[in-house]
């Protein structure tokens, strides 16, 4: 039935992922060597793979004869939303050096304790790390709900440790039950809906059930057990992406876990479930604008999606006005950029997804910065949270201020900042499909981040330094700080390329 | 004798659902949290293979063992979460985790 050579293109697609996963072998041994030099070495490794996953990206798309052939539902999703999540693989793996097992490797370097592989966890840091980022990039590739499934829960999983070894803190363990057990509801969830999809359709592969269902729309309508499925399958994937209505976990987990695995959190699931949520409408299609799915969104599931649009934003942004911790903030603006890009998401195919996919890439270059502070800077080893630990920090780190300040300028989209442009492209997908109701909210919410924000640029750049922000020092490592401008340098000069970088 | 339909094993699969979610909510034990949600993977899962029989097709069972994967995955996951809390705190109480919150 199936012919093997449409079996070796579904390979050859996913050759990049393959390396990856060979790259998590390899680190996950080198971790578990006793020469220092070699567990050093692992981001440095990290790094590379992921590089040379971003040329075999291009390389695997570049074979259009292939591209032609193959039976995916969107198969434009690949490639630009794959090459997003390596570039900013990196930086994150930059921003993760020197994290694990610091107290260990203090304690090794003194001479006071013997190497003992039980005890290091850094090798299976980056090996999840990257086992993370191969699930978020198998979702592009998923054409039934088999896949699907398995690649989100690979999302996912490693995600749950990564939170839990992060850091020594009692806070980091918390974090993550916190974060499994409503992961696993959410799973659970979104399982169920998929097993309502298989019912009303008999199908898994889902362009056979865009099929399907453009002949039930051509008949009498959608089946009511395909609606309740969607709608299930989307409130499941909407804890990827921090949505209502499971967004409450976010600003405790963000808060309990260590800032580059925060930074991670908030970018890598999110693109994960977007791409889900994006792969599961699609089926069902928006009608009128050249949609691969011909009955167009139900009534029920677009007012599902309104809802879950409108209520994260706002929502996210009235809990962030209320916060005194500077990851607690970013977890909340975290939950509020999820309601944007829903918008993008209900404009639908052309405009809309493009600008979705844009907006990730601008989102995520913009939350590693403001992470990228947070994981530079310390206080005798703990992390800063607050965010009075921010203020006048000009005065002793001038470049993290700037920083800082850039990158919460361009979340909340400060023109000419790459954020401006993600959010600028979203509001025109909106209006041009329609749905002004929606783009007002939008701006009216953005009115309100700008409270927030702008504390985050006055902090740094214009208050006093205080007796607390003055006990601040930089991390011994100095891979965040440079992660940090990398990114804060990619939100001032992208903005040149927004042509080239619109898919 | 009636005989048995999908509705049958659907409205089956809709109660372990369903149970899974109010045990989910109302209980605090780790342990039973847990096997709530281990309920809620079986719900779906016997949902799936009366549909693939309903519609004379495989693909329901295939799902059917990639759901046992993925949950045997989470339950030593589980396991290994609740070993950390029950050495920290010597209960399985999910309220004793309490460091984290609104201020």
């Amino acid at each position: 039935m199936v012919d093997s050579q449409a079996m070796l293109d579904k390979v050859w697609f996913i050759l990049p992922e393959i390396w990856l996963v060979i790259g998590a072998m390899v680190v996950s041994m080198m971790g578990l060597s006793g020469t220092r030099l070699v567990r050093d070495a692992v981001p440095v490794v990290v790094c590379c793979f992921l590089a040379v996953a971003m040329a075999g990206i291009a390389w695997v798309y570049g074979d259009a004869d292939r591209l032609a052939g193959i039976d995916l539902l969107m198969p434009q999703l690949g490639p630009y939303v794959k090459m997003i999540l390596c570039a900013i693989g990196i930086v994150l793996a930059m921003l993760s050096v020197g994290l694990i097992d610091r107290p260990l490797e203090d304690s090794l370097k003194s001479g006071r304790a013997r190497f003992d592989p039980i005890r290091t966890s850094r090798g299976e840091f980056f090996a999840f790390f990257l086992l993370s980022l191969v699930g978020a990039m198998l979702v592009c590739n998923a054409n039934d709900l088999i896949w699907l499934f398995l690649a989100l829960e690979l999302t996912s999983l490693p995600t749950y440790i990564m939170v839990a070894i992060s850091r020594p803190s009692v806070k980091a363990q918390e974090a993550a039950v916190k974060y499994f057990f409503l992961g696993a509801l959410a799973a659970a969830m979104f399982l169920y809906g998929f097993a309502l999809l298989y019912g009303s359709t008999g199908t898994v592969v889902l362009t056979e059930m865009r099929d399907a269902f453009a002949e039930q729309a051509a008949g009498d309508g959608l089946n009511r057990l395909a609606i309740v499925g969607m709608i299930l399958a989307v409130l499941g994937v909407s804890f990827k992406i921090v949505a209502v209505p499971m967004h409450f976990y976010a600003a405790d987990v963000y808060e309990g876990a260590a800032s580059p695995v925060t930074a991670f959190l908030a970018f890598v699931p999110k693109t994960a479930g977007i791409v889900a949520i994006i792969l599961l409408l699609g089926t069902v299609g928006w009608s009128g604008h050249g949609a691969p799915g011909a009955g167009g969104l139900p009534q029920p599931i677009l007012v599902t999606l309104w809802m879950i649009s409108v209520l994260t934003m706002t929502l996210g942004n009235v809990g962030a006005l209320l916060q005194r911790s500077a990851k607690r903030l970013l977890a909340y603006s975290s939950i509020a950029h999820s309601g944007y890009l829903l918008i993008g998401v209900i404009a639908g195919p052309g405009m809309g997804i493009n600008a979705v996919l844009f907006y990730l890439l601008a989102y995520g270059v913009m939350n590693t910065a403001a992470f990228a502070v947070l994981s530079g800077l310390q206080r005798q080893g703990e992390e800063i949270e607050s965010l009075d630990d921010l203020a006048g920090l000009r005065h002793r780190y001038p470049v993290m201020a700037v920083v800082m300040a850039v990158a919460a300028l361009s979340l909340l989209g400060f023109p000419p900042l790459l954020g401006f442009w993600g959010k600028f492209s979203l509001l025109i997908a909106g209006i041009e499909a329609h749905r002004m109701p929606l783009v007002v909210i939008a701006l009216v919410n953005s009115a309100i981040s700008a409270w927030y924000y702008l504390r985050l640029v006055g902090l740094p750049i214009l208050a006093m330094p205080t007796p607390a922000s003055e006990s601040i020092t930089h991390r011994p490592v100095p891979w965040a700080r440079v992660a940090a401008v990398i990114a804060a340098l990619g939100l001032v000069a992208l903005p040149l390329f927004v042509n080239e970088l619109l898919p | 004798m009636t005989s048995l339909t999908l509705s049958h094993f659907l409205f089956t699969s809709a109660v372990l659902f369903v149970i899974g979610v109010i045990g989910f909510v109302t209980r605090r034990n780790m342990i039973v949290m847990f096997l709530c949600t281990e309920l809620m993977f079986q719900g779906a899962a016997i949902a799936m293979v009366s549909v693939g029989r309903y519609h004379l097709d495989v693909s329901g069972q295939v799902f059917v063992i990639f759901i046992l994967t993925i949950a045997a995955a989470e339950a030593a996951l589980a396991l290994a979460l609740v070993v950390l809390l029950f050495r920290r705190r010597e209960t399985l109480n999910a309220e004793a985790w309490s460091e984290l919150g609104e201020p």
